[in-house]
């Protein structure tokens, strides 16, 4: 789909304080390479993400949506990333049944200590939104 | 239907007594509608009990009005009446009482339920062009939502009002399956075919016994206005989709938006497809019982997380 080679993905990270983001950090710091495509919202926890922001990120022109949190039983609020997953899960299931490319929308979990990991989930990320092309169902357009 | 009249009958005659002896406020009802749809009763006095009527065409959920009931601020000087609200309900209805119970939005204490056992109910939209009045219900004038019903027994009902009828049908969510089965892009074709058509009347928000904000994210202007009022299709899709997300794992399909929508989008097919998943994946299932946990305020450890990295 995409039409020539300098397009690139807009993907929206949503991390959380307490793992991801300082995860984001320390990738940052070991000086680790990952594509440059990923704007960062930090959330206090990714139990703090409605369904409603991946979709409005979306419709304000994302290509993917990725939203990363502590590892189940790591949250700095007990119980946050069980009450996103159940959340964040319904949604992939949701958008898949309208046909609107799940593979646009991913959850990861990265603890503060994974820079690696990081890196790693915002490369293979990246690579399967380009392969899917510009996000046009929410923004009703080309993009 | 004999046994429709029969039923009536009861209902009257329970409105009557509560009315009479002054233990509730007043009954939420079924009246005569025109057309091929009852309208809300509101009866106050135990000698109105005669307007309340039980007939294929209750199709609506009431709820709604006891729900707004329980929500309505005090109107200056007015006092509070401890008096519980009596209504008159479906089993399908009765699973939305059990789910505002659930939510703390109805206070079991201030409420009392006349539950009527029931078998189906004709769809209005399917009696277009015949004659006013109440149908029987056969196959070709049943709701959608009375063919896959697996409750035909009301909860949480004061008084029941018929004999138990037997739980036969078992619901295989095949219209959602129907649409399982598409590829991915003649899903977003038909969802596209369907969700463009959508005017946004928010008939489907207004009418939902379980959509209760205060302050609706589709009205919100400031500090951010979440959603266009125009009804290109990404609007649409977005409010569509927040909308079924909202009420995922608490739908009990009741199918008062599909009724309402006067562009026939088939929004209990998204409804359905989150009842479905929430069951799958978590066991809950809408308006089974009050004491159940709700199913995003509560988690397991053992959620799936397939496609989590």
């Amino acid at each position: 789909m995409a039409e020539n080679d300098s397009w690139e993905p807009k993907i929206i990270g949503f991390l959380c304080n307490w793992c991801s983001y300082t995860g984001a950090d320390l990738a940052g710091t070991s000086r680790l390479q990952y594509p440059h495509n990923i704007r960062v919202i930090k959330v206090m926890c990714s139990g703090r993400v409605n369904p409603q922001f991946i979709l409005k990120a979306f419709q304000e022109g994302a290509d993917g949506v990725l939203v990363s949190g502590c590892h189940p039983g790591d949250c700095h609020y007990i119980k946050g990333n069980y009450h996103a997953r159940r959340k964040l899960t319904l949604l992939h299931d949701l958008m898949d049944y309208m046909g609107i490319d799940p593979g646009r929308f991913q959850v990861s979990w990265v603890s503060a200590s994974e820079g690696h990991k990081f890196a790693e989930v915002v490369t293979r990320f990246t690579e399967q939104v380009k392969a899917l092309g510009p996000q046009t169902k929410f923004t009703g357009g080309e993009a | 239907m004999p046994d429709a009249s029969a039923k009536e009958a009861q209902v009257r005659d329970i409105a009557r007594r509560w009315l009479a002896s002054g233990e509730v406020r007043y009954v939420i009802g079924y009246a005569a509608g025109r057309g091929n749809v009852a309208r809300a009763a509101f009866v106050r006095r135990a000698g109105d009990a005669d307007r309340l009527i039980w007939n294929p065409t209750c199709v609506n959920n009431l709820t709604l009005f006891l729900r707004e009931e329980m929500l309505r601020k005090l109107a200056k000087g007015e006092k509070p009446d401890p008096r519980p609200i009596g209504i008159v309900v479906k089993p399908c209805d009765s699973k939305t009482v059990v789910e505002l119970v659930k939510e703390h939005i109805v206070d079991p204490a201030r409420v009392r339920v006349i539950g009527l056992t029931c078998e189906g109910v004709c769809d209005p939209k399917k009696l277009v062009g015949t004659e006013v009045g109440p149908h029987a219900v056969t196959a070709d004038t049943i709701a959608d939502k009375c063919t896959v019903c697996r409750l035909h027994n009301p909860l949480m009902a004061d008084e029941v009002v018929g004999d138990e009828v037997p739980e036969t049908v078992e619901d295989d969510y095949s219209d959602v399956a129907e649409i399982e089965a598409m590829s991915p892009e003649e899903r977003w074709a038909y969802w596209e075919r369907q969700l463009s058509r959508c005017v946004r009347c928010y008939g489907c928000r207004e009418v939902c016994p379980l959509c209760y904000c205060a302050e609706c994210v589709f009205d919100r202007e400031k500090p951010y206005r979440w959603n266009e009022r125009t009804v290109q299709l990404p609007e649409n899709l977005w409010y569509h989709a927040v909308r079924a997300m909202h009420l995922a794992g608490r739908c009990i399909d009741c199918g008062e938006c599909e009724r309402v929508c006067p562009m026939d989008i088939p929004i209990r097919k998204l409804n359905r497809y989150l009842e479905k998943k929430a069951k799958e994946r978590y066991g809950v299932e809408a308006g089974r019982s009050a004491e159940d946990a709700p199913t995003f305020g509560s988690c397991d450890v053992d959620d799936p997380e397939e496609f989590i990295w």
